[in-house]
């Protein structure tokens, strides 16, 4: 299997669709994988690789924009086509909204489809990248200790290194050293990177 | 007077000698002045007080607001002998306009003739006429007129007069009109409601197979590649007409979008009241009783009042229908209530013969119908009005017989 293509996901309930669909993306060159139900898809592996999902709204149990939830609390990041027999304006506004990247009315037409997965996938690349780099830093947080992790944080809500020793109790010089071993291991070279670091890991917010 | 003449024909005849006697005649007669002096006093206070209670009927003719007339019924022109001020006013006519004329002559020409012989058939048998019928004032205006007559009879039973009042019920006929207004709206929107929804599902069931063959045709057309022009040719032609019948569907489409729902601020029980009000004469039809108990705290929610009204009747209409083979209490009960701070919960509880638990999983989808002659479309609507408000449709059967349908529905952000 060629590990490096994107794959693209099919949510439908019919399974005459999912074939065609499946089959027209094949001809294409992608790796296709097709479901039925929204809990078989949520139930399924999913690999940190360039993917795509075409959902379809209605669904049965638990339709496209519940899924489209839970996919947000398990943290899948795939970028969502959705695609409805019932295209109507309210509910494309709402699809958007929740980040969707097109809406299409069915039936659609091939380019459309791929437009949209051409831009599915440029924005799973980014999704991709800045997950890896989130996971990076948590990786490197991970070797900070408890005393250069506090600092950290200090130094992330934008208090000096003065103002730090202050509040801590501890000479300046010990801060700045504490300080110089978060940069290190945080592999930051400037104080703006540092913050930049702790912005995307989610640690500015307590 | 008469006493003071007599005395010196008295005073003459003592001189003759019959004093005692004569004497004795004068006060006889004196006495009987007296007495016939008292009954004419007392006549003619009698008199007085008939009098003043004649006034104060009349005062009372005069000051309420129902129009009284009394006809000659021995005339042959049964001419108007009273009327009273709100007689005239009701009517249009002046006093002088009035007595000595016929009756029906007030009526105006655009009475319906039917109920003008039938007041006159009811009156010649001499019997009470009671009737609603619309009526025109001098100026032509409309108006309901409350009429009754009754005839009035002498001591040996032969009709006298004819007494009558008439009640203008204009407003309470308006108000009467508006509901049956109201309810054809309804009937009609539910009417364009169901079209709207088939149409929609129908778009929906035959865009799924169209889908499906335009991706396996372009499928088909890129595995060929530059194989097979025939083939190629073929293909393009169904990806064509896949097309054009898509064209089809977006025209139907853009055809229901025209009915944009509103949102406006609503009181959902003066809207249950409402319908309660529009579908009293179905429950009284179906021997139905519908009861509420609608919480009074709570805050308005945002929404269309003729979809939310649409989806009450058919929740209360599809509980008549359940409850039509039970004999014993027919009852609905309506509920409101808070379900949390941010949403309202309306129940409608039935006696009826609840829903088999099979059936619950279908009953909201399209064309599913339990009823010899239903369309399975009323709930597959409601519950998408309810949707499109960002509330959930649902039911349960109760624990002791029925079932209860309810929904939420967001409360208005202002109003948090």
């Amino acid at each position: 299997m060629n590990s490096r293509g994107p794959v693209i996901y099919i949510v439908d309930d019919d399974v005459s669709v999912c074939r065609a669909l499946s089959l027209l993306l094949k001809s294409h060159g992608f790796k296709v994988q097709t479901f039925t139900r929204a809990a078989e898809f949520l139930a399924s592996k999913h690999p940190k690789v360039l993917s795509c999902l075409v959902l379809d709204i209605r669904l049965p149990n638990i339709n496209g924009f519940a899924l489209q939830e839970a996919m947000a609390k398990q943290g899948i990041f795939t970028p969502i086509i959705f695609i409805t027999g019932h295209g109507d304006i309210p509910m494309s506004v709402k699809a958007m909204k929740a980040g969707a990247i097109d809406f299409l009315p069915k039936p659609f037409t091939e380019k459309k489809l791929l437009n949209a997965i051409a831009q599915a996938i440029s924005k799973s690349k980014a999704q991709n990248k800045k997950q890896a780099e989130i996971t990076k830093i948590k990786r490197r947080i991970k070797t900070l200790s408890l005393r250069e992790l506090e600092v950290f944080r200090l130094v992330a809500k934008g208090m000096l290194s003065k103002q730090i020793a202050q509040k801590r109790g501890t000479v300046l010089q010990t801060i700045k050293v504490h300080r110089g071993r978060v940069m290190q291991k945080m592999q930051a070279k400037t104080v703006t990177e540092l913050i930049h670091f702790a912005q995307k890991a989610g640690i500015t917010s307590f | 007077m008469k006493k003071k003449t007599k005395k010196p024909i008295a005073k003459k005849i003592t001189r003759n000698g019959k004093r005692v006697l004569l004497e004795r005649l004068v006060q006889q007669q004196s006495d009987e002045l007296k007495v016939k002096n008292g009954q004419l006093r007392n006549g003619v206070e009698k008199q007085a007080r008939s009098e003043e209670q004649i006034h104060i009927r009349t005062k009372a003719m005069e000051s309420t607001a129902d129009g009284i007339f009394i006809i000659d019924a021995q005339n042959q022109d049964f001419p108007i002998i009273y009327t009273n001020q709100s007689f005239q006013k009701m009517t249009g006519f002046a006093k002088s306009e009035i007595l000595g004329r016929n009756y029906f002559l007030l009526y105006g020409v655009g009475v319906d003739p039917r109920i003008v012989s039938e007041i006159k058939h009811t009156m010649r048998k001499g019997k009470s006429f009671h009737g609603e019928m619309l009526n025109f004032q001098k100026s032509g205006k409309k108006y309901w007129n409350l009429l009754r007559i009754a005839p009035v009879r002498d001591s040996r039973g032969a009709i006298t007069h004819y007494v009558g009042i008439q009640t203008d019920v204009t407003l309470m006929r308006e108000k009467e009109i508006e509901i049956d207004e109201q309810r054809e709206e309804l009937l009609h929107v539910t009417r364009v409601g169901k079209l709207a929804e088939f149409v929609s599902s129908l778009a929906h069931e035959i865009s799924q197979p169209l889908t499906a063959i335009l991706s396996y045709a372009q499928a088909a057309q890129r595995m060929l590649s530059d194989r097979e022009p025939e083939l190629q040719k073929i293909l393009s032609y169904i990806i064509n007409d896949d097309q054009r019948a898509s064209e089809v569907i977006k025209r139907l489409r853009s055809l229901l979008k025209k009915s944009i729902p509103e949102s406006k601020p609503l009181n959902i029980n003066a809207l249950i009241n409402e319908v309660v009000e529009l579908i009293a004469t179905d429950a009284a039809v179906r021997k139905s009783v519908i009861k509420t108990e609608l919480d009074v705290n709570l805050p308005l929610v945002r929404g269309d009042r003729i979809q939310l009204q649409q989806v009450l009747l058919n929740l209360i209409s599809n509980s008549f229908d359940a409850m039509e083979n039970g004999q014993d209490s027919r009852e609905i009960l309506i509920r409101t209530m808070c379900k949390d701070a941010y949403t309202i919960m309306v129940a409608v509880k039935d006696s009826g013969c609840g829903i088999p638990a099979q059936n619950i999983p279908k009953l909201f989808t399209h064309f599913f119908t339990s009823k010899p002659d239903g369309l399975g479309m009323g709930l597959s609507i409601s519950r998408s009005i309810i949707e499109l408000h960002g509330g959930r449709l649902d039911v349960e059967n109760n624990s002791d017989s029925g079932a209860t349908f309810y929904f939420t529905i967001p409360v208005d952000i202002k109003d948090v």
